[in-house]
């Protein structure tokens, strides 16, 4: 059995997408391959891959309540190649957004299964992902902290000569623990997923969200993003102010 | 002020400026949105790539009412259109907040006044549910107070006038 994975993101690296795929693909037997669309040069290169694929999962972030635009080329040339090949591929997605609600990927959800009507193929159902950005910092923060814990060992290890200082350890685990609760609805469904694919069956819809309630989740993400604007220096830009078109026409 | 967002031909583009004050026409002469957020957190309402998008969600941001015209393509906004909507995110800021329960963002702009969508095009009846539940999602997400969805099967059948 041969799953492909293509994450759908726009972004070169560290795409919530890629990271869910990946995290999916560890629990999906057989041989799989990860795939990147782009831009139109990924095209054929994902095309050869289906070509001996039994299934097929879409990573993507939702845009705009629907699906990001480099990706609809994709879909339709997809869609040709599907009934030209007379392919019976099953089709899954993983969306995840920006905001905390899972469900509001529903929209997508319903593009990719009309997709999939049209072009002949198997639509096997998908998974909602509400607060993507927030998974996407979880993991990256995670890493930061096990580098960070790494050090500090071998300090406190050079200067105590105990290179596995317990409150050290402990402290990483708390947090590795606190991330994994975050995220343990979306493991869970996203094990599920996979089950689906392993035994060829078919999902349905289903949506989650970090285990933040949304209060505290807007709270976070308000302040996520007045800290990357501070940064990036937008904040001092007109940061909220109704800017008129400068180049294009007198309004 | 009424914008029209399109993607038929340049000959649609001439009549329909004879029509409305303001017409968009999506060529898909640009590229996708990269999804870096600096149209929110380095330069606000203004689009890292220089292509005509550049300042786009400034432009529209103008407008009171919304007309977009476009191509179905399985429920979903043509890739033309599409490029457009989210190249345009900075009609937003990066905060959020509750809009009708769900967590949305604040508008830049402000609210506005009402979405009207043409599809054209061969439209299934599972596309039109998606067209209804994606349209209203815009609405909701762009905080326009009303919305008008309308399908019909061939830009022949689009006149001018009615638009
Ligand atoms: C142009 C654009 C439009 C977006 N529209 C929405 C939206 O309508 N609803 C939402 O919840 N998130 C929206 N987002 C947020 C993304 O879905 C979110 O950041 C996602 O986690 C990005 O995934 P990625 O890292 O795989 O690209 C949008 C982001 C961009 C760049």
């Amino acid at each position: 059995m041969k799953t492909v994975f293509i994450d759908c993101s726009p972004k070169r690296k560290f795409s919530a997408s890629g990271f869910i795929a990946v995290m999916t693909s560890l629990f999906v037997f057989g041989s799989k391959k990860k795939m990147k669309l782009r831009t139109k040069s990924d095209h054929e290169g994902i095309l050869k891959e289906l070509e001996d694929a039994d299934a097929v999962v879409f990573s993507m972030p939702l845009y705009v309540d629907g699906v990001p635009s480099h990706v609809l080329p994709f879909l339709k040339e997809m869609g040709g190649w599907c009934r030209n090949n007379n392919s019976h591929i099953r089709v899954y997605v993983i969306a995840n957004n920006g905001f905390i609600e899972g469900r509001q990927n529903e929209p997508l959800m319903q593009v990719i299964e009309n997709f999939c009507l049209r072009s002949g193929i198997e639509w096997c159902g998908g998974l909602g992902i509400g607060g993507g950005v927030m998974m996407n910092v979880m993991r990256i923060v995670i890493v930061v902290q096990l580098i960070l814990t790494l050090i500090s060992l071998i300090f406190t290890g050079i200067s105590t000569g105990n290179f596995f200082d317990g409150q050290i350890l402990l402290g990483f685990l708390k947090s590795l623990a606190e991330v994994l609760f975050f995220g343990c609805s979306i493991i869970m469904f996203d094990i599920w997923l996979a089950t689906c694919i392993n035994g060829k069956k078919e999902y349905g819809k289903h949506y989650t969200r970090i285990m933040v309630p949304s209060f505290l989740f807007i709270i976070f993400a308000d302040i996520f993003f007045t800290i990357i604007s501070i940064v990036k220096g937008g904040i001092f830009r007109g940061w909220f102010s109704k800017k008129r078109p400068a180049s294009y026409k007198d309004f | 002020m009424r914008m029209i967002i399109h993607d038929l031909d340049e000959d649609f583009n001439e009549r329909l400026k004879t029509k409305s004050e303001e017409v968009i026409w999506a060529d898909g002469k640009y590229a996708p949105c990269q999804g870096c957020f600096n149209c929110w957190t380095k330069n606000p309402a203004t689009c890292s790539l220089k292509d005509s998008l550049h300042e786009m969600c400034r432009v529209v941001g103008q407008a009171d009412d919304v007309v977009i015209i476009t191509e179905n393509c399985y429920g979903e906004y043509s890739q033309a259109v599409k490029n457009i909507l989210d190249r345009t995110i900075g009609v937003s800021t990066p905060m959020s907040t509750y809009r009708g329960g769900e967590m949305h963002h604040t508008l830049r702009y402000g609210k506005k006044g009402k979405l009207k969508v043409i599809v054209y095009g061969d439209v299934s009846d599972n596309e039109k549910a998606t067209w209804k539940l994606m349209t209203e999602r815009n609405r909701i997400n762009h905080g326009y107070q009303l919305k008008e969805l309308v399908f019909v099967d061939s830009i022949a059948d689009l006149e001018v006038s009615k638009i």
